[in-house]
């Protein structure tokens, strides 16, 4: 019993996951700016492919979701092909079956038959990179890199924040990334807001909190919205105050975040009481759904849908990409637009918002430890970050998945509009990855022709407008013997944020009962979870 | 007198536990009668739906028409009868002589066998050691890697000793006057005079292994030996439109997913549901005494 | 198993022998018993004895690489961690509570059902309320709890039902004192005819001669359920009720995580629940074995229990 119900808790847990931040972003791609293959390398020496060997690699990874029916095997999948065809190295794939990545990968390695190359998040790996590398699993590659990896080396000598994210404290290169090549593609979510209707109420995009409170009560009376602003509740309550909507106007989020160099925790801070006094104001009013702790992702379809609800936090791909579409079946004047992250004084630029990092932490391979061809492997995981390399990821082969007008890459029918069917994320799996990660740096181009509603090109325009970069805390690790520890606390810490934020803005508990959550949050530890972070900052900041 | 005052209670009788149970069969069925509605629903108006469904919303085929395009499906059906018919034949014999074993009176181990087969309803390994067993008989990548470990049910052996333990032992005393031996009392006595514990562990074992998927998934590589369960489960995933918070602007995409979603409940329970009434005959008053008798 | 089996004879004389005689007696009896058990046993002890060692890992930092018996000992500390959260007893509390209120509730349940379904007499009638009613079991929890939020949101149907006998209208999943009625008749809806087959086989095993002596005697359709049918299927439900004893701190996560949020946590998060979303934080293999075996062990001391009791009062028993 245990057994079964520890594993479906891991399948259970990458299904919910799967609408996270870690694939949140996968739909982007490339960056031009990508070294040239040859011309780069001082120390290393250049590579020149296809490279002439008999060879065949061993290389593990899930196939891209899209794929599921299209394609079962790698070896059926274009891009495979062509891939091996340009780099000259044969490569046996193995894939686990869809969203049973991590047992897959833990019995693989109990059996102790690793292939080559591991696609797999080793930056979540219990412990940290640093003690996949310990432990024996994989490579550390700052020699392989150094001596057979001259464009991503390139890449790397050119781009000193992304190097930095991409290592360890201790300095060790652990896997080939995948990193997003362009500002604009950190950036995809924010709050969203219909916008005929603002229209036809003759009222502007709301900045700050009066003008959302103003507007969110126009929906309700005017507009006979029943739950004028609503929010995604699983898999966890309000989600997406994580990053900063609508708590961000009070100077927190409700995680952690960098404020003159000290890790501080939002739900701890005095901003986030003004933020619970707001949200429970809206609920009185009945400006927030009323069913907020149970709305799930079916819901949120059907209430926005259906015009119950007017505003909400959404992607531009599975928000405004999902739903524009079916209220304008209804209405053709309808449209769902990305709102400015809300601020307290108009004309301020807001403190916090989505941002995610260049390095994404999905899409990375490692080698493993008793591989016996990491030279060739580095070799052909270079290739994704030379100039050839990032056209073949993110745009795929000229003439067949794109073609070349006034130099920029623009995709083909084979793609946009499928003759046999496929959907176009489903036909661009089998052609690029640049929809998907991969060990390679993504380029804005995709994105843009894939997003391709006006609203989703704006929308992370209008988001990106904050200025999170400064308060972002980066991609920090715990050592091992913290990471622990870390987990512990922030269990108790969430539940108890949790519980407080919903029970005061539903009105279970009166607003002053934040006091006494203040003190339970330090009684099970919180300072020590600040400290870790802390510690865990300044060891980034020294690499 | 009083034979019809009890006909009157009979009737009053009668007649509640009709309402109760009809009011029973409207509140059960609907769940599947939600679950068909949606799946032949136009996915643009179910995705806007909340409340009760009494008929499809619109008309579509096309959840129906993805969920069959997929090549694994029609395989993921063989495979699922495979596992069914020979993994539940396996099931039932060794069940069988299990349960007939531990029920034996007089027996003296058999006390701490059945604490020991109990005591691994509590107590696992976890997954690793099992994979790592199970490679080493060499099964992995076999169909016979989800029959094989999963031979036994603990649960249904001791519901099966339980029955056995009930059967009274005058029946089985003319043949063991005959010198019949363990095997010929199991067979031609115990057994058919087991029928309704018997269709129990068939359904119970067959629809345990139509619904497997996990294992399969650990232990099987090659996708031609998925069961049905293992495809629609990634068909679904695929599917889910939280997977596709991608950026992807492809609504049609987004939108199959809600209707796949039950499309493939269908498919994957239509087929089992239909097992119960074949199984039920066997539940009817009296199996057991007729065939004492015959 | 029933101990009312009168003892035969060999038994009687052979308990005042020594356990080597009494071993070879017993050997030379039930020799082809043994034998038969052979395959069973290597079952057992090949997929379930011999992967049990895995077990040790809640004691250890578990590394995959290192394997099981690689890894570094770390001895209670998970243990340790999990006793010492700050929810420690109110997850273990819910934990119990729900087991509780779903023995009191759920239990009965599909008992009642079966026999309701016995004293159905139009055949056709009854093979249709038996088949209809096992089919939510079949339904993927993910569908049946949507319909389950949908159902006691603030505008759903059987909220409107309760408001008309002057429920206040809020969502019923957001108040805390009605998680668990909702989680428990839920999971009657969902399993009552699923759970009431095995009853249903047991009803089929009751001698008719009884009822037509309780007919001829005048006793009433009722009398007769409550003194005929139920005595008859009294043994397999003590067998299903010391069974379920034994799951006293299995209330799985996935429902649980599915109704919940933290407005309920007070009444709703458990023990698989909590561990759930400490795994999202980073999934430990070793702690979640740490939470297993503590289950394990309460479940199994629970479990005996049960079956002592029972030994002693009403005579049927596991072993």
């Amino acid at each position: 019993m245990r057994r079964a119900s520890r594993t479906i808790m891991f399948s259970l847990m990458t299904f919910l996951l799967a609408g996270s931040a870690l694939t949140g972003c996968s739909g982007n791609s490339g960056n031009k700016e990508a070294a040239p293959s040859t011309d780069s390398s001082t120390e290393a020496a250049a590579v020149t492919y296809p490279i002439k060997t008999d060879k065949t690699l061993t290389y593990w990874g899930a196939l891209p979701n899209a794929l599921t029916g299209v394609r079962s095997e790698h070896a059926e999948v274009p891009f495979y092909q062509e891939w091996q065809k340009q780099t000259g190295i044969k490569v046996d794939f193995t894939a686990p079956p869809t969203n049973q990545i991590d047992e897959s990968f833990n019995v693989m390695l109990a059996s102790g038959e690793l292939p080559d190359m591991l696609e797999y998040n080793f930056f979540g790996f219990p412990g940290g990179p640093e003690k996949a590398i310990k432990d024996g699993y994989i490579l550390e590659l700052n020699d392989l890199i150094d001596k057979y990896a001259p464009n991503y080396k390139k890449y790397l000598q050119e781009h000193p924040e992304v190097e930095k994210m991409v290592k360890t404290d201790n300095g060790s290169h652990y896997a080939f990334p995948f990193i997003r090549g362009d500002e604009s593609l950190l950036t995809f979510q924010g709050p969203v807001i219909r916008k005929d209707w603002l229209d036809e109420l003759g009222l502007p995009v709301p900045e700050t909190i009066d003008e959302w409170t103003a507007t969110l009560k126009a929906f309700k009376e005017k507009k006979g919205a029943a739950a004028p602003v609503s929010f995604v509740g699983k898999p966890r309550v309000f989600n997406e105050l994580g990053n900063g909507a609508f708590v961000g106007a009070f100077g927190v989020t409700r995680d952690f975040y960098l404020e003159d160099g000290k890790v501080k925790f939002g739900p701890a801070e005095p901003g986030y009481k003004d933020f619970l006094s707001l949200f429970r104001q809206w609920y009185a009013e009945g400006l927030l759904d009323k069913d907020v702790a149970t709305v799930d992702s079916k819901v949120m379809d059907a209430n926005i849908t259906s015009g119950a609800t007017g505003a909400t936090w959404g992607n531009s791909g599975g928000g405004i990409g999902k739903w524009t579409p079916i209220i304008k079946e209804k209405d053709p004047k309808a449209s769902i637009i990305a709102a400015p992250y809300p601020v307290l004084e108009k004309g301020t630029t807001p403190k916090f918002g989505q941002r995610d990092y260049f390095m994404s932490t999905g899409g990375m391979v490692a080698i493993s430890a008793t591989s016996k061809n990491a030279e060739l492997a580095v070799k052909l995981l270079d290739y994704g970050y030379s100039e050839a390399g990032n056209r073949l990821f993110n745009f795929g082969t000229e003439g067949v998945s794109y073609t070349l007008e006034n130099g920029v890459p623009v995709f083909t029918d084979l793609l946009m509009n499928n003759p046999e069917k496929l959907a176009p994320a489903q036909a661009m799996s089998l052609y690029i990855r640049g929809n998907t990660m991969g060990p390679f740096v993504s380029d804005k181009g995709v994105s843009e022709q894939y997003l391709n509603l006006p609203e989703q090109q704006e929308a992370v325009a209008t988001w990106q407008k904050t200025d999170m970069a400064k308060y972002q805390i980066p991609l920090v690790t715990p050592t091992p013997e913290e990471s622990a520890e870390f987990a512990n606390i922030m269990a108790d810490v969430n539940t108890l944020v949790d519980e407080m934020t919903l029970k005061i803005i539903l009105g279970t508990e009166p607003l002053e009962a934040y006091n006494g959550y203040l003190d339970k949050l330090n009684s099970v530890k919180l300072s020590r979870a600040i400290e870790i972070k802390q510690a865990a900052l300044e060891r980034y900041l020294q690499r | 007198m009083m034979q019809a005052e009890n006909g009157l209670k009979n009737k009053a009788f009668d007649w509640m536990i009709n309402t109760a149970l009809i009011l029973l069969v409207i509140v059960t069925l609907y769940p599947l009668l939600y679950v068909t509605f949606a799946s032949f629903s136009e996915s643009s108006q179910l995705v806007a739906n909340k409340g009760f469904l009494f008929k499809p919303l619109g008309f579509s085929l096309d959840a129906y028409k993805s969920v069959f395009s997929n090549p694994g499906i029609i395989k993921g059906y063989g495979n699922t009868l495979f596992i069914l018919v020979v993994g539940v034949t396996l099931n039932l014999f060794l069940t069988a002589v299990a349960a007939y074993v531990l029920s034996r009176r007089n027996v003296m181990w058999n006390n701490l066998f059945t604490f020991l087969i109990i005591f691994t309803m509590f107590f696992h390994g976890g997954l690793i050691p099992l994979y790592l067993i199970v490679k080493n008989v060499g099964l992995i990548d076999s169909l016979w890697a989800t029959i094989v470990p999963f031979a036994v049910s603990t649960f249904n052996l001791i519901i099966m000793r339980t029955s056995f333990s009930a059967i009274p032992e005058s029946l089985e005393e003319s043949a063991k006057i005959d010198g019949a031996n363990h095997l010929t009392i199991l067979f031609r006595i115990i057994l058919p005079l087991s029928k309704p514990v018997v269709a129990v562990m068939i359904l119970y074992y067959a629809v345990e292994k139509w619904n497997a998927w996990f294992y399969a998934s650990i232990f099987l590589k090659d996708r031609n030996l998925f069961p049905l369960q293992l495809v629609l489960r990634e068909i679904l995933i695929a599917n889910s439109t939280d997977n596709m918070s991608t950026g992807a602007s492809s609504a049609d995409q987004f939108m199959i997913g809600e209707t796949i979603k039950y499309a493939t409940i269908i498919v994957a329970t239509v087929p089992i549901l239909v097992v119960y009434p074949f199984v039920q005959k066997y539940f009817e008053k009296g199996v057991m005494i007729g065939a004492v008798k015959g | 198993m029933s101990k009312l089996a009168p003892m035969s004879g060999y038994k009687t004389t052979a308990s005042h022998n020594s356990f080597k005689q009494r071993f070879i007696r017993d050997f030379k009896l039930n020799k082809l018993l043994y034998f038969m058990m052979i395959p069973v046993l290597l079952y057992y002890v090949i997929f379930h004895y011999a992967p049990m060692y895995g077990a040790v890992i809640a004691f250890k930092d578990f590394s995959p690489m290192k394997g099981i018996i690689g890894s570094d000992w770390i001895g209670l500390q998970h243990f340790k961690d999990f006793f010492s959260s700050y929810y420690f007893w109110r997850i273990l509390k819910n934990t119990v509570v729900i087991s509780v209120y779903s023995i009191i509730f759920m239990f009965p349940a599909p008992i009642i059902l079966a026999l309701l379904i016995n004293e159905v007499r139009h055949q056709a009638f009854k093979r249709v309320v038996q088949t209809v009613s096992y089919m939510p079991y079949f339904i993927s929890l993910v569908v049946i709890c949507g319909m389950i939020t949908d159902f006691t949101n603030s505008n759903g149907v059987i909220n409107s039902l309760f408001s008309l006998f002057g429920y206040d209208g809020a969502a019923m999943l957001q108040k805390p004192g009605l998680f668990r009625p909702v989680y428990i008749l839920s999971e009657i809806w969902q399993k009552i005819g699923w759970e009431s087959i095995i009853y249903i086989a047991a009803l089929a095993g009751i001698d008719q001669e009884q009822y037509e002596a309780a007919r001829i005697d005048g006793a009433s359709r009722l009398k007769q359920m409550l003194y005929i049918t139920l005595p008859g299927i009294l043994p397999t439900i003590t067998i299903m009720f010391i069974l379920r004893m034994g799951n006293m701190l299995n209330v799985g996560f996935e429902k649980i995580i599915l109704l919940y949020s933290p407005i309920t946590y007070e009444t709703a998060d458990v023990i698989s629940s909590f561990v759930y979303r400490k795994g999202l934080l980073e999934f430990g293999w070793s702690y979640s074995s740490a939470v297993g075996l503590f289950n394990s062990l309460v479940n199994l001391i629970l479990l005996i229990s049960a079956n002592y009791i029972s030994r002693r009062v009403n005579k049927s028993s596991l072993w």
